[in-house]
């Protein structure tokens, strides 16, 4: 009955702890959600599952066979099958082409016979073709059969992905994030796709994906992680309400009023404003991935862009920073029109972007660093007040960039910015892989580069800082912007922040106490085996969370019930 | 599907017949080029299966083909073996050595497998192909003389019967191109283009890399090694230079030149490779508007050079891919618009 069983798997990349000691089962038939902030490990999870990253310890089974060192070949014959993330087909391929290298891989084939035409081959050949027209034709892909998938728009590349990998047979499908890129309406038509392929193909699903609205829609059972280490499971019902979730998602609930005071000048209304986007739309190759943004930023003001992962803030800065070409749109800095222009000259203009990761050069020391700036203002710059900035530095000015902690890097970046004095910067994901302690410094460094009137561009997981130190936020959703409001207005408006997170409609569903959230593993897994009837997914799932909720093993409660069932 | 196979040998046949009546009638520098060029196309048919097909990068060809063309030599000056036996040897030694340079591709991409199979061009140039410890496999400082060969009993003199070679040469070529066709849309060559572009992919839908890699490293290799072998009985000896690091060099550069991923590109880098150098050093001195000129062979390799620019910028898919696109888009539109005046096969 439990398809796939991972037990207390962890893995460590250097000094990180990416998964923490994780287990979790899939029960056949099931659609298993597997969600988290960014970092989380979910991807490491997924990657120890299709075989990209072995575990260095614990073990993960699949119908009782262990998965721990299976090559990912051999993963694909005993029956599992993944879609990737960033659309892997084999782009010089037709569609059917596609779907039958899975094909024929999984039956014995021979090169010699294949390149002689063979009527053996011949034969498997017509049988894979009619297979594939089979698949393509329940996934509506036909009528790209003959197509080069490379050619076809991100959305279809999606679903064709779902068709390889049906190709295979497979017993369970591992989705990495199916629903990126894709619009409101996009995901709700690849949520009723999904089911249909459950239904048709007899597979069960684990689904990783920021998108909540498609992991609610889908999903039977979430997993939540956070830092590694396993934070929830439940319905998803349960799971959109949980406190615990809510937190990791939108960081610690503020402790300040909502109403406090700020001593800062406040932004100067009347002026023109510095950064003015409209209807822009960009993407990467067949992937368009924002459109319609709207957003303005007024000289000395601290703006937010919040949301979900994958809702299009990340590149919503790269279209206005020039590191990518807009499709549509128009961006005025300053006065002029800077859309497609070269990244450089838009930073000679005052824009700076810090993108995520920082952008530093890992083998140049601070000072070095520091120096570069020159280049960009054309005269030699004085650094002397980036150290006064930040003290800390200035002990380590001779130490190469890439020794430097997190923390430290991102200050070296910070002060680069201040001293090419700009107009407008943008920084991404500041606070990502950071501590608290040292979140908390970086945002003090953004008052003071408000003091100093420069206008901040924030792009933020920890929307809770975020709403603390910006004026106001734009709140992404799918690709555009869905709410805008001032800090204070989102701040005390947690629910609909929450809802841009964890799925709209919070509403809509009764508060389920959370259940299960114990790290601690309670089923017994050997009793739960010996009473390995054919029983339904959702049924056996009700089972282990009455197990849980009585502190008893499953197969008790089911020995339970049967008694009852004889006593009638 | 039949049908498409049926025409692919005819295309075959009758680029057999025409291209064997060719060097009739020319002098015996020709007739040399012509069967050169076929020894040339074998290497670049096999960049074809490597490059073209499963997307890993080698610099050396021209390496197989040399190690083949010595175990040929060897056989039959050694043990005078029938010259078939001594071109199943030379494939045979090719495609084993072949699979050993897969190995490190198992783990390497782009730019670092490239420097390591330059590496492994250097060594056999320098360190075995003209090595006294390796005189039992590359016959000393002279090669291996191939004076007397014979063929399926029949004899198969270079100076004499240079286009009996010739002609068994390019019926090999066609059937291995025609072979390599097949392979192409069969499902091997599927696995083998899957692997050329995403390896990730082809790997979690179940193609065994190791395996696959390795299969077209030792039959690329192999392809290399067939056209070596013959090069004992086109040229009557063996030397290192033909097979030295620069062929390979050249290999790649014109296997990109005239379309890495098609089986004709291949005939034409060959005759290409063969035949310009020679007519260059052939009418390449005289006089131009009463001022004598002289080009010399080095002004091939500058050809090549500003043609691979050219080509790069003009047709990214090489001369035949982006050629033989635009005609099949041709053909297409004046088939769609109802008119029979273009046909391009």
């Amino acid at each position: 009955m439990t398809m796939l069983r991972v037990r207390d798997v962890t893995v460590r990349f250097g000094g990180i702890v990416a998964l923490d000691g994780i287990s979790l089962d899939l029960n056949r038939g099931e659609i298993l959600g597997l969600i988290g902030p960014n970092g989380a490990g979910k991807t490491t999870m997924f990657n120890c599952i299709s075989g990209v990253v072995r575990p260095d310890r614990g073990s993960i089974y699949f119908d009782s066979r262990s998965l721990t060192y299976a090559p990912p070949h051999v993963r694909a014959r005993l029956g599992i099958a993944r879609t990737f993330q960033n659309l892997q087909l084999w782009g010089s391929m037709t569609v059917e082409e596609n779907l039958m290298v899975p094909m024929d891989a999984m039956g014995r084939r021979n090169t010699f016979s294949d390149a002689l035409y063979l009527p053996f081959s011949q034969y498997a050949e017509r049988a894979s073709d009619e297979r594939a027209r089979a698949i393509l034709h329940v996934l509506d892909l036909g009528r790209y059969r003959n197509t080069l998938a490379g050619d076809l728009p991100a959305g279809i590349q999606r679903r064709v992905e779902i068709a390889r990998a049906l190709a295979m047979r497979p017993r369970l499908l591992l989705l990495d994030e199916p629903a990126a890129g894709l619009d409101a309406k996009e995901t709700v038509h690849l949520a009723g796709l999904l089911h249909a392929v459950r239904e048709r193909f007899h597979v069960s699903m684990l689904l990783v994906d920021h998108d909540m609205s498609l992991v609610m829609r889908v999903c039977d059972y979430v997993y939540v992680l956070d830092f590694g280490k396993l934070l929830a499971k439940g319905q998803p019902a349960a799971i959109r309400n949980d406190p615990k979730v809510i937190a990791a998602y939108l960081g610690e609930e503020s402790k300040k009023l909502t109403g406090e005071v700020r001593t800062v000048a406040s932004p100067r209304n009347d002026e023109p404003p510095l950064l003015e986007v409209a209807d822009l739309a960009a993407g990467y190759g067949g992937l368009e991935v924002i459109r319609d943004v709207n957003m303005t930023v007024r000289p000395g003001e601290v703006v937010a862009c919040i949301g979900a992962n994958g809702a299009g803030k990340t590149t919503t800065l790269r279209a206005i920073s020039g590191m990518i070409h807009p499709r549509r749109g128009r961006i005025t800095f300053a006065g002029k029109s800077v859309g497609g222009r070269p990244a450089e000259r838009i930073a000679r203009l005052g824009l700076i972007h810090i993108p995520e990761g920082r952008g530093l050069f890992p083998r140049v020391s601070v000072d070095d660093t520091l120096r570069l700036v020159s280049n960009t203002a054309g005269s030699e710059v004085d650094i002397a007040p980036a150290y006064q900035l930040f003290p800390k530095l200035r002990q380590r000015r001779h130490q190469l960039v890439g020794t430097l902690s997190g923390g430290e890097q991102q200050m070296v970046a910070l002060a680069r910015a201040i001293l090419s004095r700009p107009r407008l910067v943008m920084i991404d994901e500041m606070s990502q892989g950071l501590a608290p302690t040292v979140v908390r410094q970086l945002f003090e460094i953004i008052r003071v580069f408000r003091e100093q009137g420069i206008a901040v561009l924030l792009v933020e997981q920890f929307v809770e800082s975020a709403l603390d130190v910006a004026d106001r936020a734009y709140v992404f959703e799918h690709g555009t912007v869905g709410h805008t409001g001032s800090a204070a207005e989102l701040r005390s408006d947690r629910k609909l922040v929450a809802g841009s997170y964890l799925g709209t409609a919070v509403d809509d569903v009764p508060v389920v106490a959370a259940n299960g959230n114990g790290n601690g593993h309670k089923l017994d897994p050997s009793l739960l085996e010996t009473v390995s009837v054919r029983i339904p997914a959702k049924v056996k799932r009700a089972l282990e969370q009455r197990a849980e909720g009585e502190g008893r093993a499953a197969g008790a409660i089911v020995v339970d019930l049967l008694e009852k069932v004889n006593d009638r | 599907m039949t049908s498409r196979l049926m025409v692919r040998i005819a295309i075959a046949l009758v680029a057999f017949a025409v291209l064997a009546r060719i060097p009739v009638g020319f002098d015996v520098g020709f007739q040399f080029d012509a069967a050169l060029a076929v020894i040339w196309a074998f290497g670049l048919l096999s960049l074809v299966l490597l490059t073209g097909y499963v997307g890993q990068i080698s610099l050396c060809q021209a390496t197989f083909a040399g190690v083949g063309a010595y175990a040929a030599g060897m056989m039959v000056a050694s043990f005078h073996a029938d010259y078939l036996v001594a071109v199943a040897a030379g494939v045979a030694a090719a495609f084993a050595l072949g699979v050993i340079v897969g190995l490190p591709a198992l783990r390497l991409h782009g730019i670092t497998l490239a420097i390591v199979t330059l590496g492994i061009a250097l060594v056999f140039d320098r360190y075995v192909f003209q090595d006294h410890a390796f005189e039992w496999f590359t016959g000393g400082s002279g090669g291996w003389r191939v004076g007397e060969a014979t063929m399926f009993g029949l004899r198969m003199d270079s100076s004499k019967n240079l286009m009996a070679a010739y002609v068994v040469l390019l019926a090999l070529f066609c059937l291995v191109g025609l072979l390599m066709v097949n392979l192409h849309d069969s499902g091997a060559g599927r696995r083998f283009r899957a692997i050329r572009d995403s390896e990730l992919a082809a790997a979690t839908m179940g193609v065994n890399l190791t395996r696959y890699k390795l299969l077209a490293f030792g039959m690329s290799a192999g392809i290399a090694g067939l056209g070596g072998s013959f090069y004992p009985l086109v040229a009557g000896s063996v030397s290192p230079q033909p097979f030295w690091l620069f062929t390979s060099l050249q290999f790649a550069a014109i296997a990109v030149l005239m379309g890495v991923r098609y089986v004709p590109a291949a005939a034409l880098g060959g005759i290409f490779m063969a035949v310009v150098p020679d007519v260059l050093t052939r009418f390449g001195h005289g006089t131009l508007f009463g001022r004598p000129y002289e080009i010399s062979y080095d002004w091939f390799s500058i050809a090549v050079g500003v043609l691979l620019i050219i080509q790069l910028i003009v047709l990214p898919d090489g001369v035949w891919g982006d050629l033989r696109t635009k005609a099949l888009h041709t053909w297409s539109t004046a088939r769609a618009l109802g008119t029979r005046k273009v046909k391009v096969a």
